[in-house]
């Protein structure tokens, strides 16, 4: 299996980069072959602090990890164990202490593409809490849309994955998986929730959004990603939050030459459009 | 649509808390059954609503200025009753309030550990008022102070999300009947829509508290009534998150309680992403 994966993000309009609180695994731009990947992105709620942290954690998390209930057990105690200690390192007003005490909170979404045997594609998993979504495009057709499927479905107030185990405690409830296969053409976008209620509610109205998405860092690119982010945000077309994509195409051969190590070793960044041909 | 406006550090809120520092607030707090005065009732909950507001703001990098702050005091006096460094000061920006308490008081808190039981664990209370009780009731001269600050805001901010004002009585004012000023702050506006008056009645009398009724009907007496009708409705968007934390509330819900905690009206308050699993 042969994946070109590009990670696009911007902050909320007002603030600067480094307040910008979602998190993308892939970090940069990455080609290559494996047997599986994981991918994903994660969405870290305004209200806590230190809530980028846990959001970058989690998505390192998800895709270093082999288990098919990653958000439990062992492993993700002494993921909840780090956050705390990155957090308490220095003496903290009063304040930002009652902030570390409740805890980060993130939604998360994690995909899972397996090879299947031969040449004609396999199988995919995603697991999410929260509302960040993807969906599945082939061709001119959107295949899957997970976990939440129409605009209205978006709040501000979303069950989210805690950094401090006593309000995890009903997570499982919460916690959504799906299953599906994928054939080589086929294109994952993993969105943030402001991106992914503009997709949702631009399908609603009979309209292509994949379109627009597929076209970024292309030769077909009309905006750069962060113009096109404002532009929405002008119109009102999209809620001012911090904003994440990651595009997954599965291509059906290796379509950069010399970049053909395995994922995720690779951390390749690709050459700017224009040098980079998409499939076709 | 009114309500909608983003509460950001570029445009910031308003938030004006008028307290009530009477003579009678020296009462017993709930027909004495308790050792608890009234005053006592309104330092705690004013000491929480700026807590919970300075917590709502924080920041692992500080607080980050969404909203200006003033509180009010009425009693022997009417005027900016912050102490200490801040005294004097009409509104004063969030962050400041978080970083200058009075005083900080350590008390115990139990705390769920995870694994379904409780721990002590010790926490920092910040305290930025004691109880006062001395005066008359000069309730209207107060609402009139709040619509003289509020007005200036507005010239200053004519985009921001409206202010809110929460006034915290017995009810009883000495100073007219409080109505017309009442009308009169809620007819102030922003682009965004009108001003927010919500009351808090602490009362002497024994009566099960009441949180966000939608009729006056029931209410223990006419000092409850009359601030219910002085209370703003709840607009659209908090009357749905106010569904989504377990109230019932229809279209006639006010922004009133009696004898009960207000402190949830900051859960109300929409500065992006909040868990629904952080109560």
């Amino acid at each position: 299996m042969h994946v070109f994966a590009q990670p696009f993000w911007a902050p909320r309009g007002g603030n600067v980069d480094s307040e910008y609180e979602d998190a993308v695994w892939p970090e940069s731009a990455v080609e290559g072959q494996a047997t599986s990947f994981r991918f994903a992105v994660a969405d870290g709620a305004t209200e806590a602090s230190y809530s980028g942290i846990w959001a970058k954690e989690l998505v390192h998390y998800f895709c270093h990890d082999s288990s098919d209930a990653p958000f439990e057990g062992g492993g993700f105690r002494r993921l909840q164990e780090r956050w705390s200690e990155k957090v308490s390192r220095r003496p903290s007003p009063w304040y930002a202490e009652e902030k570390i005490r409740l805890g980060a909170f993130a939604a998360i979404l994690g995909l899972t593409l397996y090879e299947g045997v031969g040449q004609n594609g396999g199988n995919w998993k995603a697991v999410a809490i929260g509302d960040s979504c993807l969906v599945q495009v082939r061709g001119e057709e959107v295949l899957a849309r997970f976990p939440l499927a129409d605009s209205a479905a978006f709040s501000n107030r979303p069950h989210l994955l805690s950094s401090n185990p006593a309000h995890n405690s009903h997570i499982v409830a919460h916690l959504r998986t799906i299953d599906g296969t994928w054939q080589p053409g086929d294109a994952f976008y993993l969105m943030t929730d402001a991106l992914a209620s503009w997709f949702m509610r631009e399908l609603e109205e009979g309209q292509t959004p994949w379109r627009i998405l597929r076209d970024f860092d292309t030769q077909d690119e009309v905006k750069p990603f962060r113009e096109w982010v404002e532009s929405l945000r002008a119109q009102r077309a999209i809620r001012n939050d911090d904003v994440t994509l990651l595009r997954v195409d599965i291509t059906y051969r290796a379509y950069t030459a010399g970049l053909q190590r395995s994922y995720p070793e690779s951390e390749a960044r690709l050459p700017r459009p224009g040098v980079t041909g998409r499939p076709t | 649509m009114p309500y909608t406006a983003e509460i950001s550090r570029a445009n910031p809120s308003c938030f004006l808390f008028l307290i009530d520092q009477s003579g009678s607030m020296a009462d017993p707090f709930g027909a004495g059954e308790s050792s608890r005065r009234k005053a006592d009732g309104v330092a705690d909950a004013i000491n929480r609503l700026l807590q919970n507001l300075v917590i709502k703001c924080a920041k692992e990098e500080g607080i980050r200025d969404y909203y200006h702050v003033g509180v009010i005091g009425y009693g022997a006096h009417v005027g900016p009753a912050f102490g200490g460094s801040l005294a004097g000061r009409e509104l004063v920006p969030i962050s400041e309030i978080g970083n200058m308490p009075a005083r900080i008081e350590e008390r115990i808190k139990k705390v769920d550990d995870g694994a379904g039981g409780l721990v002590d664990q010790p926490v920092r209370f910040p305290i930025w008022f004691d109880p006062v009780a001395s005066g008359g009731t000069p309730m209207c001269q107060a609402l009139g102070v709040a619509h003289h600050i509020l007005q200036s805001w507005l010239s200053q901010h004519p985009a921001c999300f409206p202010p809110i004002v929460i006034n915290i009585t017995d009810g009883e004012a000495t100073d007219g009947d409080p109505s017309g000023p009442a009308d009169a702050i809620r007819r102030l506006s922003s682009n965004d829509g009108e001003v927010l008056l919500f009351n808090v009645h602490l009362s002497s009398q024994r009566a099960v508290p009441i949180e966000f009724p939608d009729t006056a009907v029931g209410l223990p007496d006419q000092f409850a009534q009359l601030l219910f009708r002085m209370s703003s409705l709840l607009p659209a968007y908090m009357r749905s998150i106010a569904q989504q934390e377990g109230y019932r509330v229809s279209e006639a819900t006010r922004g009133f309680v009696f004898n009960a905690d207000i402190v949830a009206v900051i859960r109300f308050l929409d500065i992006g992403t909040r868990p629904s699993d952080l109560r």
